[in-house]
């Protein structure tokens, strides 16, 4: 990773439910712009609505597509519905985040780096 | 005389929003709900209320955002029949009633408009009390110059958006600044409705809650553009409602505060409105009541009293307003309860 | 352990000992220097380790509050306001600032908070209502997002570290494991080749001079032989003088146990290389 590619990564990405990526963008997180593949740097996923391929998809986006995210921040129990992707993800950028919601607190358990943690730590 | 021709129009519109007011949660019941553990147990708790089983519907786990929408599909409900049963003035008065949700649907679908975002889905969003018959061919519209044009003069909106925005406005303008003045418009309009249609006492009554609702949107726009560089005391001015008992002495002085400080000395100079700021300072540290909480109370308060009149339409208001409050009070302490913030629960604002 | 089967494959000579020799020690050096650069990663590594889960656990509590001032908002405003918020967004006015820092020559990425305070989207959300909530709301929010920043710093670390450290800990236990022994083995078996070589130069040196005294042998008894019969003849030329006939016969008799003698002496050392043998066998 070179400098100056880590220069460009400044943006922080989300996919989370609708009251996460509120409180996200009043933070000042997101970025709307009309570059193709560019759109939003966030994923607002409504149960029923948004599909778990959309959520892959969205993820995959995010994490090999776009060159300027440096941290993405999933919802924990979305991150559930891939986690076969997040656990196999290795890169360390864009960095993943794992963040409770509103309905599903947060959960150590289920962390893919805090799994990594404990097989280390061989707990 | 009023009392004697009231009851042949509105006598049975009166009864029934009074027997609706009669199952408005009370102080007891709130003490309930705030005792409860986990939304199951607020469930059972508002299924001995006037709710009855809002929820049987539902399976599956439940989330303060599905007790919100259920309870106001209730408030929906009723409003709606209300509405089917009116008739002459008071059809006209409920109509202006549910312009102010319009507005609001109207300014979400303009900002979809703007972000060529799906229609479809951005009705879902629209609120139902705003709900018109020509509102889905606001997306029917592609630009800006349309839907000025051909669809929003069609709809019951149109004499606000006359005479105040052009369609150059709708571009360029903050979605912000259009909807609070089509909501000034429209206040002044409902106040001229009600001062030439409403006799005694409706009139009075109307007259201090609408007062109450121009000065709320006054002190809050200018507290909300404090610091705001882009809107000029001229911008603030043309979105405060030309009514009120903030009206006319304390506008410009308003427009032009800098501070806090300065907003504060003026508005509590209007005897109703002293205790509003007593708290503001330290609202930050969670349990006081914050300006938002002072509102709200002074509200019901005059809603509580609206009720103590006989023969008055303006029950109806008063009506719906306490309930949206009662809403928003079960919302809250669903809220704390789901988010373990038991400490903050008794925020909710009772009168009855 | 035989040095045959893992050896490097190269050319016995004392040439190539002598590079064998300078391999094994930058080997061990290399192998020592590895290991505790991997001990000093680790003990960061254990201390980042620690801090994410606290950091984690604690952004548990920081994001329920964050949720919880939302709650406000939609309290104060009444209803939700999460489509305007998304539909007002233009810039990002949080950003993050990635910077690097080294931790015992491994480049460790952290992220830096980066607020734009010029980018507000959100400056007329809540106008009319609740925007005392909203801009609280943000406040709390922006300062959760940087928490998540932080907690992000730590996590990148943690993968880069790990990945660092899992190459670094392979490189010490390839040296302790491959390398080390390899070269060690070939250097034995250079030095056994080596060995094995003087032995037969050793050996073709014996054999050489052993058939050089034979010839030698040979060619003093033939003189001796020669001379005895010149003796012979001088005898019987001068046999009127009769000059001490006893002592030529006990000079050929010293002669000959000389040569005896000899000949034995090679024998021994003929045995003697048999051992060595032997003993290089073992």
């Amino acid at each position: 990773m070179s400098a100056e590619a880590m220069a460009k990564r400044s943006l922080l990405a989300a996919i989370a439910d609708e009251d996460s990526v509120t409180g996200l963008l009043l933070a000042g997180v997101g970025q709307v712009s009309n570059e193709a593949g560019k759109e939003t740097n966030f994923l607002t996923v409504i149960p029923g609505k948004t599909s778990t391929d959309d959520i892959e998809e969205a993820f995959d986006r995010f994490t090999s597509k776009r060159d300027d995210i440096a941290i993405l921040l999933i919802n924990q129990h979305l991150a559930d519905l891939i986690r076969y992707k997040v656990d196999n993800y290795t890169a360390a950028f864009p960095a993943i985040l794992e963040i409770p919601s509103k309905d599903h607190p947060y959960d150590p358990e289920k962390d893919s780096i805090l799994k990594k943690v404990r097989r280390l730590f061989g707990e | 005389m009023e009392g004697l021709y009231f009851n042949i129009d509105y006598g049975y519109l009166d009864g029934i929003v009074r027997g609706y007011k009669s199952g408005l949660l009370g102080g007891n019941q709130y003490v309930n709900l705030t005792q409860c553990d986990n939304l199951e147990d607020l469930k059972l708790q508002l299924s001995s209320t006037d709710y009855g089983n809002f929820l049987a519907s539902h399976s599956g786990p439940l989330s303060t955002s599905i007790i919100q929408d259920n309870l106001s599909k209730k408030l929906y409900q009723q409003f709606q029949y209300l509405k089917s049963q009116s008739s002459g003035k008071l059809a006209k008065y409920l109509d202006y009633i549910s312009y102010g949700y319009m507005i609001d649907n109207v300014s979400l679908m303009i900002t979809g408009t703007l972000h060529d975002r799906d229609c479809s889905e951005i009705l879902k969003k629209c609120h139902p009390l705003g709900w018109f018959d020509t509102l889905p061919t606001l997306s029917i519209a592609t630009d800006i110059e349309s839907l000025y044009n051909t669809v929003l003069i069609d709809t019951p909106l149109a004499p606000f958006f006359k005479n105040c925005l052009t369609a150059d406005d709708l571009d360029d303008l903050n979605i912000e600044i259009i909807r609070n003045k089509l909501y000034k418009n429209y206040l002044e309009s409902f106040v001229e409705f009600v001062s030439t249609e409403f006799g005694q006492p409706d009139l009075e009554i109307m007259e201090r809650l609408l007062n109450f609702e121009a000065d709320k949107r006054v002190i809050n726009i200018s507290l909300n553009s404090l610091n705001n560089p882009d809107l000029t005391s001229e911008d603030k001015l043309s979105l405060f409602p030309n009514y009120g008992k903030l009206y006319p002495n304390f506008h410009q002085s308003l427009s032009d505060a800098e501070d806090v400080e300065q907003l504060k000395s003026i508005v509590e100079s209007v005897g109703e409105y002293q205790d509003l700021f007593s708290d503001v300072q330290d609202s930050n540290s969670g349990s006081s009541k914050n300006l938002e909480d002072w509102f709200y109370l002074l509200e019901m308060n005059y809603c509580k009293n609206a009720f103590t009149q006989q023969f008055t339409l303006s029950a109806i208001w008063a009506w719906l307003r306490s309930k949206e409050q009662e809403i928003r009070n079960v919302t809250w302490i669903a809220e704390c309860i789901a988010q373990n913030q038991k400490n903050r629960i008794d925020n909710y604002i009772s009168v009855y | 352990m035989s040095g045959a089967g893992n050896r490097e494959a190269v050319f016995p000579t004392r040439m190539t000992l002598g590079v064998m020799k300078g391999k094994l020690k930058g080997a061990q050096q290399g192998h020592s220097l590895l290991k505790r650069k991997s001990e000093a990663l680790t003990k960061r590594f254990r201390d980042i380790t620690q801090r994410i889960d606290d950091a984690k656990r604690k952004m548990g509590r920081v994001m329920q509050t964050a949720a919880f001032s939302l709650a406000e908002v939609q309290y104060a405003t009444g209803d939700n306001i999460s489509y305007q918020v998304s539909e007002s967004v233009q810039k990002a006015r949080f950003q993050v600032k990635a910077k690097q820092e080294n931790v015992s020559g491994v480049y460790l990425p952290t992220f830096e908070s980066h607020i734009n305070e010029d980018i507000n989207d959100f400056k007329l959300t809540g106008l009319g209502r609740g925007g005392q909530q909203v801009q609280r709301a943000k406040l709390v929010y922006t300062k959760a997002v940087e928490t998540l920043v932080e907690l992000a710093s730590l996590q990148t670390a943690f993968i880069i570290l790990d990945e660092v450290i899992k190459v670094t800990n392979r490189r010490v236990n390839a040296i302790e494991h491959v390398i080390i022994p390899r070269t060690e083995n070939t250097i034995s078996y250079i030095n056994s080749e080596l060995d094995e070589l003087d032995r037969e130069e050793f050996y073709r040196l014996k054999k050489v001079q052993e058939k050089k005294q034979e010839n030698a042998a040979a060619a003093e008894i033939e003189e001796k032989l020669k001379k005895a019969s010149d003796l012979e003849k001088e005898k019987a030329s001068q046999k009127k003088h009769d000059l001490l006939p006893a002592t030529t016969e006990e000079n050929v008799l010293l002669e000959q146990n000389a040569a005896e003698d000899l000949d034995k002496k090679v024998k021994g050392d003929d045995d003697l290389l048999k051992d060595d043998e032997e003993d290089v066998i073992f």
